[in-house]
């Protein structure tokens, strides 16, 4: 059964533990992503008001809220995307970033996807491809057709951006909503997998608005709009 | 000891910098290479600035030779702002911002080369100058600087309408005015036009515009790092 925890305002707070473990942040050994303090404002808009949170390996935690709550903001600030106005974010190892919309280069294959970003992780060509190719098979990607991301249906398209993200085999997986355009089976194949990942020890944050799915979560960390936003941003 | 394992671990990182410089200009080709209407435009541009300014008039290979930069430039400003997004991603799990610099240029140079060479070769044979050779290289300096000049005008103007007003203003500032006004001095153009000047005139110098158009060349390159750092830095504190 899932915590949930709300965080919002100036008393912004998630819980190592259950929510009614008081309003402090424990802090232990084992995780892999601290998050305190955290403050994030578009112009006039504040977003993200002393946001704290942590998750531990081994934990899958659920950030939801509605649009405008600051979930993608608070991704990219813990992935190193974006800088916060203040406070900390600490990981510990390697960081698999999933964005929302794939980032991609249009006109290069999966195959050249895995190669490029496999450099960047130190492996080599043949590596990245073994490694790769293995990633995408476990999300029935139609490995070995050489078409390029342009030319793959959305679905087709987020699976490689899945797969780039679990690349470097990450201790910590950021996910913002990695499952857009997955079929039904693609969909339930990612949450299984999200429970093998976690059995690895993995800490995972996955950004989600399908409620039918949080019972499979640890803990749901949820972001309210912000009081001081114009009502229609909240 | 304490040396050796320095220069081993200098050695290893070299190694590894070139080789994601070159990965990310075998697979910055490969994505531009079947871009074919975009390849083709970048022949058909400079070639129709030449041909509409009179093309067998020696004016016309100065017009069109200073024009490449709208091609190879127009290019690498767009290859580097599209890219802005995966870049980032790239810099996250390894690769530093200068290396994806390099591995552009070191595609889109050659590129250019080929390019100027081949357009070259038709103001050539038809405005007949007075030293095609001087001529290719400074057609081939266009090329070669036009790639900084994009890739620094990407990196400090973000968006791709705003950037391509920048690089259409100065490209254009250094056709219309004369070769030596003081403000066309001041172009990063003005170095290879007056190699392609000297080609069409038969007189002029090689080593000073040459000179010239290396510095420039290493500003821009200064500038497009400078810009593009920040825009693509990950930051991260890692615990312990």
């Amino acid at each position: 059964m899932s915590a949930w925890t709300t965080v919002r305002g100036l008393s912004a707070l998630a819980f190592a533990g259950e929510p009614d473990d008081g309003g402090f942040m424990l802090v232990v050994d084992s995780d892999q992503l601290v998050v305190s303090g955290v403050c994030k404002s578009y112009g006039r808009t504040r977003v993200l008001d002393h946001v704290d949170l942590s998750v531990t390996a081994g934990e899958i935690v659920a950030l939801t809220g509605e649009n405008g709550a600051g979930k993608s903001t608070l991704i990219r600030i813990c992935a190193g995307l974006l800088r916060a106005d203040s406070g900390d974010v600490k990981v510990a190892g390697g960081v698999g970033y999933c964005p929302q919309s794939p980032s991609l280069f249009e006109l290069l294959t999966a195959d050249e996807h895995l190669i490029l970003f496999g450099r960047g992780v130190g492996l080599s060509r043949a590596a990245a491809l073994e490694r790769g190719r293995g990633l995408l098979e476990e999300f029935s990607f139609p490995v070995g057709r050489n078409i390029v991301t342009a030319d793959m249906s959305g679905g087709t398209r987020q699976k490689l951006n899945l797969a780039l993200a679990l690349l470097c085999d990450p201790g910590l997986l950021l996910l913002d909503e990695p499952y857009q355009g997955f079929d039904r089976g693609t969909y339930v194949n990612f949450w299984d997998h999200c429970d093998r990942w976690r059995d690895q020890g993995k800490a995972i944050v996955v950004v989600t608005h399908m409620l039918a799915e949080l019972e499979r979560v640890d803990r749901v960390v949820e972001l309210t709009a912000h009081d001081a936003r114009p009502a229609h941003l909240r | 000891m304490t040396t050796a394992s320095s220069t081993t671990k200098a050695g290893a990182t070299a190694v590894r910098t070139a080789g994601r410089v070159l990965i990310m200009a075998e697979m910055h080709g490969r994505d531009l290479m079947r871009r074919h209407i975009a390849l083709a435009l970048l022949v058909a541009l400079p070639a129709s600035f030449y041909l509409t300014s009179g093309g067998s008039s020696r004016d016309a290979v100065s017009t069109g030779g200073v024009s490449m930069a709208f091609a190879v430039g127009g290019a690498t400003l767009f290859s580097a702002l599209s890219a802005i997004d995966v870049d980032q991603r790239l810099v996250m799990v390894g690769y530093r911002p200068l290396e994806l610099l390099l591995g552009r240029l070191l595609f889109l140079g050659p590129l250019g080369v080929v390019i100027a060479g081949l357009f070259t070769a038709m103001m050539v044979g038809i405005s007949h100058p007075h030293d095609g050779s001087m001529v290719f290289l400074g057609v081939t300096m266009v090329a070669l600087q036009a790639v900084p000049f994009g890739l620094a005008v990407a990196a400090a103007v973000p968006r791709e309408l705003e950037g391509t007003l920048v690089l259409i203003g100065v490209v254009g500032i250094q056709l219309a005015v004369r070769a030596n006004a003081v403000v066309a001095k001041t172009l990063p153009f003005y170095g290879p036009r007056r190699l392609i000047e000297a080609g069409v005139t038969g007189h002029g110098e090689v080593w000073g515009p040459l000179v010239q158009t290396a510095l420039y060349g290493l500003a821009l390159l200064v500038v497009a790092r400078m810009f593009i750092g920040p825009r693509l830095a990950v930051r991260r504190v890692t615990r312990g």
